[in-house]
């Protein structure tokens, strides 16, 4: 098995919140995701041994959805908003000035392993479209601009804890909401930072 | 259940049971809705959307899926409006734009129902001038089944099949949407058992096996059906050849027996067939060596030896014989011999079993109706593998399963008990108090239960099986399936009185008693644990003749050796099953060579020595196979031919087998067999012969520590004998317990009540360096 | 016009705080459970929320108390809180979890009671971090409070939640999809019938499942009592709804009204207009699923069945706006791409059909259309949503396919000249 003791015994724990072992198996690839930053084939092995059913059982579901990635990918997840109300407040050339500055198409990686550029569907931040997250933190009214700065600013501080509101505030725009008390929580790794998996701290 | 539900189906009425579904109503009346998802033995999906139809609610008209649809009273159905030809035609283009131009160069062409139903319901032309999606060419999934997934149409079938049906699900869809494929885990192949049912199933040429690849055009395949002789289950099969050469065999939906469903051993090993090695002139010793001569001489020298009656004539009896075979042989002992002979089958592990007077025999049928299932015998996914999925189905229906014993591991996973090696000992005894045992007080006391009931091993005593079966008896309403694993062995219980099995043939065979021996259609000296024995016994006697398809260990000691045809396709006969079924097997292709069918070659040989056979035809033997039955229930070729008959009939004379108990001195070796081995029929079937090659052996924890295994490998050795054996370790088994596969060559060579020696890999290296 | 603040009335009050539970409890939050829980029965409860009139919020607007009555009798029960929020346009969820998330678990310590549930899960889309981190935080205080866990309120009564995260898949929003997602299988859609959750849900076990803003609205109906919140808004659609209000206006938010003006009077007024003086082309009136309706029909009213009649849905409450320079085309364009994108894939009209369609409107888009995909583009519509009517007849297992038509047959209905001036007239050779 290729998970630490330390790991195997969070997924055990998490095992446990449910009734049957089998619904732990989306947090145990979050679990993976977090690991990795990608669900690799021997997580795949040892999540099918913890929850008892095939390893292509296990695929076939983490291949299912999105946010389980099939290739390692960076440090930064740079996930574009696409669908309608961004598309129609200009997030093509958001998308545009993305891969222009980090030279990639779209789900690839660099390599250096620092980002991992996508487009994606609607992120729930419509009112303050467009709308982008880096590893699941969301920014909202993100210029073309300040898209090409949050990459600046990333790539030079390289912040380990990635926090909406600290990048709301630096480079973010227009909201779909008040945000109200600044919130210094966020994520650690391209897994959605989450008390549960562990993949959460709260910046200094 | 027995009200009935009326319906209108395209104005016409029809009558169905109620909780089916429209499909299945609609089909029973003779009114046909296009699927490609639904299948009669598979969890509705509703997901090709072929299937739909108009039916009226409240609402007005409603387009719903007729396979997940159940039929209501006075339901009004329409299977041919325009909408739904319009929405029937979308649903074949829609599938049709991601589906390759193949037809020309796959396998399935002729009968896929993709084509055919493009053909009565499709669109003209296509509209799609995009680019479709591609995949890499055929990817060979497992040994024996290759997956071109630009064929495949997501109707999840496959993936149905190996999750619900065989429990095994090594194949699933992969990605989501659009992109979704099906596809196995890198290095996980679809190693199934039943694999084979899928390429059945799958309704494009998207699953094909490697053996029927490219072989044939369904057009000119020549078709009979059958009944696979490989196991007591009796699946009902159909054999398909083309220029006389068979190429593949189906399984049929036989509702009592194995459901459509076959192993994939039953399936594949039929190659063997074609096989240039196969026996096709007789053979005589000569100078220590086997050489050709005619039939007719060997008729005439054998001829010496019986007509003066006062031959000492036994027969050692494969099982792969049909019933009508059985009985020439019965029939010849009657007349040759003054002194009664012995019919031995060639078992390791015949038993007395439980037919006793006081004893109700189950069918394959009462698992599903019993409260519980409890098993004690083999490895039956191993062994009997189309029954171990019926006792899956049977689970799936809410039937408890309780098992016993170490060794009944794959039964393991879907029991609701499983008493492993805490209730049964290294020397399968049970250990504890059943009456004691709670859950056995639970599910079993008291209820209606069918009880699996079969030796293990040969070390496993009688007595601690009895010793269950009569807990069973006296406290439960049990109904007994005695499972015995080979072959025709209950077609040879139904023909055969005092039956012996290999224990006993080493007991009491010797010179003395038998001058001349027949082994018909068996080789012990390549399978038994009794080998040795076996072996000096056969060249201590004076005349022995084999009968069988290939030349094998046993056959290169005999006098004679006598090419036969195969049970599988090449002769005509009947077939009888663990429940006491009997069938029709049926002949497809020609016989090679000189190859005659054992009845032939044991009548014609009396009518040679002139001792006119009563019995000159098969259809004579079937009659006297069968003429202790009430005439119109027995299973003769006339009723079995009855159209209502052709899943066969079930008719118990309960068996006379005068076997006496093994006392084998048991050391912590014990033996046994897997689904796939190296015998002769499978060494020439090329698709499955490395599946059955391995030469392994399974360890309990505690032996690999004693031995210091580390390597994955050892060597077993016993006096001269060397093998070098992969090792598993199974945690089912009580410490200090070793496993060996007997049928896989070499490694049943041993005397397992001796001491033999594991030696690691590395130390036998570096004792073969000094 | 302005706006009737209920749900989001703590939040407003308290923009420190509101996610933290002394804050909560300072503005009396967790009475009403604790009331309910000692003092109440589930009959009462069930029946406070029948005469609420509330209906579900998550789209489908299946009136919640007859919901809550269909389930099925069993030991165990479960209920699921549809937080996977990921229908384009909306955001309104996404405001309720991570600015008060303790009077979602208020609501549903309540619903629980009622419905005799020990354990609960809110299944929340993996992209809302940030909500779900507010959630378990909240999730954790009541637990802390005793509010949640054994014997809650002291009362003999047990209840879990736990909190879920989805991983990127809006088809998961569907509740049945949701519920494998739940059990750890693939997301899809299961066969309605049989499955249908009061009856066969988690589990096989009854099974509620409701959206997040649905079951947030109960505190304030137990509190105030069914029949107050009944008369809020008008018949058929009571109470206050969030809309997420986005596109080309000048204030995009959520806003919490009553039903029944305007969707002209509510962009004017709380949506400050439209940006630049521009006019309304198209809005989409309920999330992206939901057919569009012209600039010229604003005056329609913002009521279920108001918005029904005219053959479209108020859906998930998102409004979106297009003004006069939109490319129409590419909008389509960019939502069929999102129902392919979302397809599961069980369905062959829906797997292949919304692929199909993208491709189309790209070539379309992109200048290299035929004549002959004006009637393609219908045709193929028609063979996943037969007869293009609406409510939409469906070829497929849930209505996500038949949402990939309703912005082409939006486009087809109102717009054509648009698509058409994209046609190339002449094939060049
Ligand atoms: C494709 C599809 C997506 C859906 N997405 C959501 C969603 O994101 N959130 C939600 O609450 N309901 C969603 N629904 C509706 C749910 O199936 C279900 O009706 C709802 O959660 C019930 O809660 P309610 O009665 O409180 O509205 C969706 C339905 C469909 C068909
Ligand atoms: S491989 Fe065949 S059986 Fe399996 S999903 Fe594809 S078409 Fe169906
Ligand atoms: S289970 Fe037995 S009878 Fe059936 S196919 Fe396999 S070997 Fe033949
Ligand atoms: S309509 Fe689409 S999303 Fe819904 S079940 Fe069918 S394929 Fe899946
Ligand atoms: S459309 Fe971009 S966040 Fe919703
Ligand atoms: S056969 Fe009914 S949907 Fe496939």
């Amino acid at each position: 098995m290729s998970w630490d003791d330390k790991l195997l015994k969070q997924a055990k724990k998490i095992i446990k919140l449910y009734p049957q072992k089998r619904s732990a198996l989306g947090p145990l690839l979050h679990l993976a995701q977090s690991k990795d930053g990608y669900i690799s084939d021997d997580s795949i092995t040892v999540i099918s041994e913890l929850v008892g059913i095939t390893e292509v059982q296990v695929k076939s579901v983490s291949t299912f959805y999105s946010m389980y990635k099939q290739e390692p990918t960076g440090k930064y997840l740079l996930s574009v908003c696409k669908s309608i109300s961004c598309e129609i407040n200009n997030s093509s050339e958001v998308i545009n000035k993305v891969q222009e500055f980090t030279g990639l198409n779209n789900n690839e990686t660099d390599e250096e392993e620092l980002f991992t550029f996508e487009a994606v569907e609607c992120i729930g931040a419509c009112g303050g479209a467009p709308a982008v997250q880096v590893n699941y933190e969301t920014v909202e009214g993100v210029t073309p601009e300040n898209a090409i700065n949050l990459c600046e600013w990333l790539k030079e501080t390289k912040p380990d804890v990635v926090v909406a509101d600290e990048m709301q505030e630096n480079f973010g725009g227009i909201k779909s909401f008040d945000w109200a008390i600044q919130d210094n929580s966020g994520a650690t790794s391209t897994a959605p930072g989450f008390q549960t998996l562990k993949t959460t701290e709260v910046k200094k | 259940m027995s009200e009935k539900v009326n319906l209108n189906v395209n104005g016409i009425e029809i009558e169905s049971d109620p909780n089916k579904l429209l499909i299945e109503a609609c089909e029973d009346s003779g009114i046909h809705i296009p699927r490609f998802c639904w299948h009669k033995r598979l969890d509705p999906v509703g997901m090709c959307r072929m299937c739909l139809v108009e039916v009226e609610t409240p609402r007005g008209k409603m387009l719903v899926p007729s396979c997940t649809t159940e039929v209501s009273d006075e339901m009004v159905v329409d299977t041919e409006s325009d909408v739904v030809k319009k929405a029937q035609e979308g649903v074949l283009e829609f599938l049709l734009i991601n589906h390759p131009l193949d037809c020309p160069i796959c396998d399935k062409a002729g009968e896929c129902p993709l084509q055919d139903q493009t053909m009565a319901y499709g669109p003209g032309e296509s509209r799609f001038v995009e680019e479709k999606r591609h995949f890499e060419k055929p990817i060979n999934i497992s040994e024996i089944i290759l997956l071109d997934r630009e064929r495949c149409i997501l109707c999840a079938r496959c993936t149905r099949f190996s999750d619900e049906i065989s429990g095994d699900p090594l194949i699933e869809f992969i990605q989501r949407g659009n992109k979704t494929e099906v596809n196995t885990f890198p290095n996980e192949p679809f190693k199934s058992y039943f694999s084979g049912n899928t390429v059945q199933i799958c309704p494009v040429g998207a699953l094909t096996s490697t053996s029927y690849r490219f072989k044939a055009r369904p057009w000119d395949l020549k078709s009979t059906r059958s009944t696979c002789n490989g196991c007591p289950t009796g699946c009902s099969i159909e054999l398909n050849s083309s220029q006389n050469k068979m190429l593949r065999i189906l399984g049929v939906d036989n509702d009592a027996v194995n459901q459509g469903w076959m192993c994939d051993k039953g399936r594949y090993n039929f190659e063997y067939l074609n096989s240039d090695s196969r026996l096709k002139t007789p053979l005589k010793m000569m100078d220590n060596k086997l050489v050709e001569i005619e039939i007719q001489d060997v008729y005439s020298e054998l001829t010496e030896f019986i007509k003066d009656r006062q031959t000492k004539v036994n027969f050692l009896l494969g099982s792969n014989l049909t019933n009508e075979d059985y009985v020439a042989f019965r029939e010849f002992s009657k007349t040759i011999s003054q002194s009664e002979s012995s019919f031995y089958l060639n078992d390791d592990l015949l038993y007395k079993g439980f037919f006793g007077d006081n004893i109700e025999l189950a069918k394959i049928d009462d698992l599903n109706s019993s409260d519980a299932i409890v098993v004690w015998a083999e490895d039956l996914k191993e062994k009997l593998p189309v029954l171990y999925l019926r006792i899956r189905q049977a689970v799936k229906n809410g039937v408890k399963l309780i098992v016993f014993g170490h060794t009944n591991e794959t039964l393991s996973d879907i029991a609701d008990v499983f008493y492993g090696k805490d209730m049964v000992s290294e020397n399968f005894e049970i250990l504890k108090d059943l009456s004691k045992m709670k859950e056995i007080n639970n599910l079993v006391v008291g209820k209606n239960i069918t009880a699996i009931l079969g030796k293990s091993t040969p070390y496993q005593a009688d007595e601690s099986i009895t010793k269950l079966f009569e807990f069973l008896n006296s406290n439960a309403n049990s109904k007994v399936l005695n499972a015995y694993s080979k072959g025709n062995t209950y077609g040879a219980f139904q023909t055969l009185e005092n039956l012996k099995g290999l224990n006993d043939f080493v007991n009491d065979i010797s010179k003395d008693n038998t001058d001349l021996l027949f082994i018909v259609g068996a080789d012990p000296i390549g399978r038994s644990v009794y080998s040795n024995q076996i072996k000096s016994i056969i060249k201590s006697i004076d005349t022995v003749v084999t009968l069988d398809n290939f030349n094998h260990e046993t056959s290169e000691l005999s006098d004679y050796v006598v090419p036969i045809s195969s049970t599988l396709g090449e002769k005509e006969g009947t077939f009888t099953n663990i429940e006491f079924r009997t069938s029709r097997i049926e002949k497809l292709v020609p016989s090679p060579g000189q190859t005659v069918s054992d009845w032939e070659f044991i009548t014609s040989l009396m009518n040679f020595a002139g001792l006119k056979a009563e019995a000159n035809s098969l259809e004579d033997l079937n009659r006297k196979a069968y003429e202790n039955l009430d005439s119109s229930l027995s299973p003769v070729f006339d009723n079995l031919d009855k159209p209502s008959n052709l899943d066969g009939m079930i008719n118990i004379s309960k068996p006379k087998i005068s076997t006496s108990e093994n006392k084998l001195n048991k050391t912590m070796f014990f033996t046994g067999e897997k689904l796939y081995g190296d015998s002769a029929t499978e060494r020439h079937s090329d698709s499955i012969s490395m599946l059955g090659s391995k030469k392994f052996i399974e360890v309990s924890e505690s032996v690999v520590e004693k031995y210091n295994l580390t390597s994955g490998s050892c060597t077993l050795t016993q006096d001269e004998l060397e093998v070098t054996v992969s090792y598993e370790v199974n945690n089912n088994f009580p410490n200090d317990l070793v496993y060996i596969p007997t049928n896989r060559r070499e490694l049943n060579k041993f005397d397992f009540s001796r001491e033999i020696l594991i030696i690691p890999t590395q130390v036998k290296e570096a004792l073969n360096v000094n | 016009m302005k706006e009737t603040i209920l749900l989001t009335k703590h939040m407003r009050d308290n923009p420190e705080d509101s996610h933290l539970i002394d804050s909560y409890e300072k503005n009396n939050g967790y009475s009403t459970a604790k009331k309910t829980i000692l003092e109440s029965s589930p009959e009462k409860i069930l029946e406070e929320i029948k005469a609420s009139n509330i209906r579900g919020r998550g789209g489908a607007g299946f009136p919640t108390g007859v919901k809550w009555g269909f389930l099925a009798e069993d030991e165990d029960r479960y209920l699921v809180i549809n937080a996977d929020e990921s229908e384009p346009g909306t955001f309104k969820d996404r405001i309720l979890l991570e600015r008060d998330p303790h009077q979602l678990i208020e609501g549903i310590i309540i619903t629980c009671f009622s419905a005799n549930i020990k354990e609960a899960f809110i299944y929340i889309r993996g992209e809302y971090a940030k909500p779900a981190r507010r959630v378990q935080q909240a999730v954790e205080q009541a637990y802390q409070k005793g509010y949640l866990g054994k014997n809650i309120f002291g009362s003999e009564i047990n209840l879990d939640i736990v909190v879920h995260l989805g991983a990127g898949a809006y088809i998961c929003g569907e509740e049945t999809a949701l519920l494998n997602s739940l059990e750890g299988r693939r997301g899809e859609p299961r066969l309605k019938p049989p499955y249908f959750p009061a009856v066969k849900g988690l589990y096989m076990k009854p099974t509620l499942v409701n959206n997040v803003e649905t079951i947030s609205s109960v505190p304030w109906i137990i509190e105030n009592g069914g029949e107050e919140y009944n008369k809020l808004g008008v018949e058929g659609s009571t109470g206050t709804r969030i809309f997420s209000l986005s596109g080309h206006v000048n204030n995009p938010g959520n806003y919490e009204i009553e039903m029944g003006s305007s969707f002209g009077e509510f962009v004017e007024t709380l949506g400050g207009g439209i940006r630049n003086n521009k006019k309304v082309k198209a809005y989409i009136p309920g999330g992206a699923s939901a057919p569009w309706f012209r600039g010229d029909q604003l005056d329609i009213k913002m009521t279920i069945d108001d918005v029904a009649n005219n053959n479209s849905m108020l859906g998930s409450g998102a409004v979106v706006m297009m003004d006069e320079d939109t490319n129409l085309v590419s909008a389509a364009k960019s939502i069929v791409s999102f129902f392919a994108h979302e397809s599961c894939g069980q369905c062959t009209p829906c797997r292949e059909g919304t692929t199909w369609l993208e491709m189309i409107l790209d070539r379309i888009a992109s200048g290299r259309g035929r004549t002959s995909d004006i009637n393609l583009l219908l045709d193929v519509c028609d063979n996943i949503s037969p007869g293009l009517s609406w409510p939409p007849k469906m070829t497929t297992i849930c209505p996500l396919g038949p949402s990939a038509v309703s912005p082409i047959t939006s486009l087809m209905n109102d717009f054509r000249d648009e698509v058409e001036s994209l046609i190339p007239t002449k094939v060049l050779l």
